[in-house]
């Protein structure tokens, strides 16, 4: 065999497998993180005020994402977290 | 507070177990792909062994290439006000990412076959030439959907970005044809002479290349979108849960 065929064939495969695992074990996180915020905003909102319309896990069963999205969006940018991180309270 | 409706898990669940098949089915077939390309098949009269290279080269330029055709027309949907819809942005951004992975796949693959080849890894060829700018066109999308700004406004740049980036595939597809290449013609079905140049066993072992990469595509972008779809969520989530918390302290203060 030829080295150079190995190594286009390691390239190839070793590239999609490891993109392919990232994105599920990012997905698997993001999934966590997503019930544990949902937890958070359920106690919050519990504890003494009624949740802002749309809130919880009805954003959860819809396929698209509910009003809130493009502030959130907003925040995230204003934050600069990156994607995995839980925003927290907005400056007023 | 409540569960989703049955309906919705239920089609959740089917969704799970579809693409865990697809998942299994990619895996095999390029399992399979593999064994024939570099165990199976014959050396080829003229590239002797090199030519097994070539069982993975192409198949990743058509998946680059159906990957921007798909956020083409996602891009399309949600510039077409009647079928404007989030998921569509969210199709176009998965698609083009696993297009650049593709992309950049093809561009090494191409370049480690051209260096016994052709003696240099790269040559400014119009083809690779166009190829490398189709990678930096859609570095650039992808850059761009990641620029702050309100979610229709930034789903709209990036929309018109993706169309304008695509204005580049038929080019790249048809440099061989316009300019004097260094890169071989079409081989599977060349459109000047309306033959193919692939027989037998490599033939199968190509188009099964093709199909297992799609495969290996469809269940990347589906899961690139699902976590799209989560971190939409979670930055609503996120926001809605800080909100509760002000709210909170509002009334305890």
């Amino acid at each position: 065999m030829n080295g150079y065929v190995e190594a286009g064939y390691v390239v190839v495969l070793g590239t999609l497998g490891t993109y392919g695992v990232t994105l599920v074990a990012r997905e698997r996180s993001a999934r966590r993180r997503v019930g544990a915020g949902s937890n958070k905003a359920r106690n919050a909102a519990g504890s003494g005020t009624s949740a802002p319309a749309g809130s919880g896990t009805s954003a959860r069963a819809g396929t698209s994402v509910p009003q809130g999205d493009a502030s959130a969006r907003e925040h995230r940018a204003v934050e600069e977290e990156g994607p995995g991180s839980a925003p927290r309270a907005m400056s007023p | 507070m409540s569960t989703p409706p049955r309906a919705v898990q239920s089609g959740r669940a089917a969704v799970a177990v579809a693409l865990r098949v697809l998942g299994v089915t990619a895996l095999v077939g390029v399992a399979a792909t593999v064994w024939l390309g570099l165990f199976v098949t014959p050396p080829d009269e003229f590239m002797g062994n090199l030519v097994r290279l070539l069982y993975v080269h192409p198949p990743m330029a058509w998946v680059a290439f159906l990957a921007y055709g798909v956020a083409s027309l996602a891009s399309l949907l949600y510039l077409w006000p009647r079928t404007r819809a989030e998921r569509f942005d969210r199709l176009a951004g998965a698609s083009a990412e696993v297009g650049v992975v593709f992309t950049g796949l093809t561009l090494v693959s191409g370049s480690i076959w051209g260096r016994p080849t052709w003696g240099a890894w790269w040559v400014w060829d119009p083809l690779l030439t166009t190829t490398a700018l189709l990678f930096v066109l859609y570095l650039g999308y992808l850059a761009l959907r990641r620029v702050p700004g309100e979610l229709h406004v930034r789903a709209r740049r990036s929309a018109i970005a993706a169309l304008i980036a695509f204005i580049d595939v038929p080019i790249v597809y048809l440099s061989v044809e316009w300019w004097r290449s260094l890169h071989q013609a079409p081989t599977v079905l060349n459109p000047t002479t309306q033959k193919t140049y692939v027989h037998g066993s490599m033939a199968w072992t190509l188009l099964l290349g093709f199909v297992s990469f799609t495969l290996v595509y469809i269940w990347l972008t589906a899961h690139r979108y699902r976590l799209a779809e989560l971190q939409d969520l979670e930055d609503t989530e996120g926001l809605e849960a800080a909100l509760a918390e002000r709210r909170a302290e509002a009334v305890a203060g």
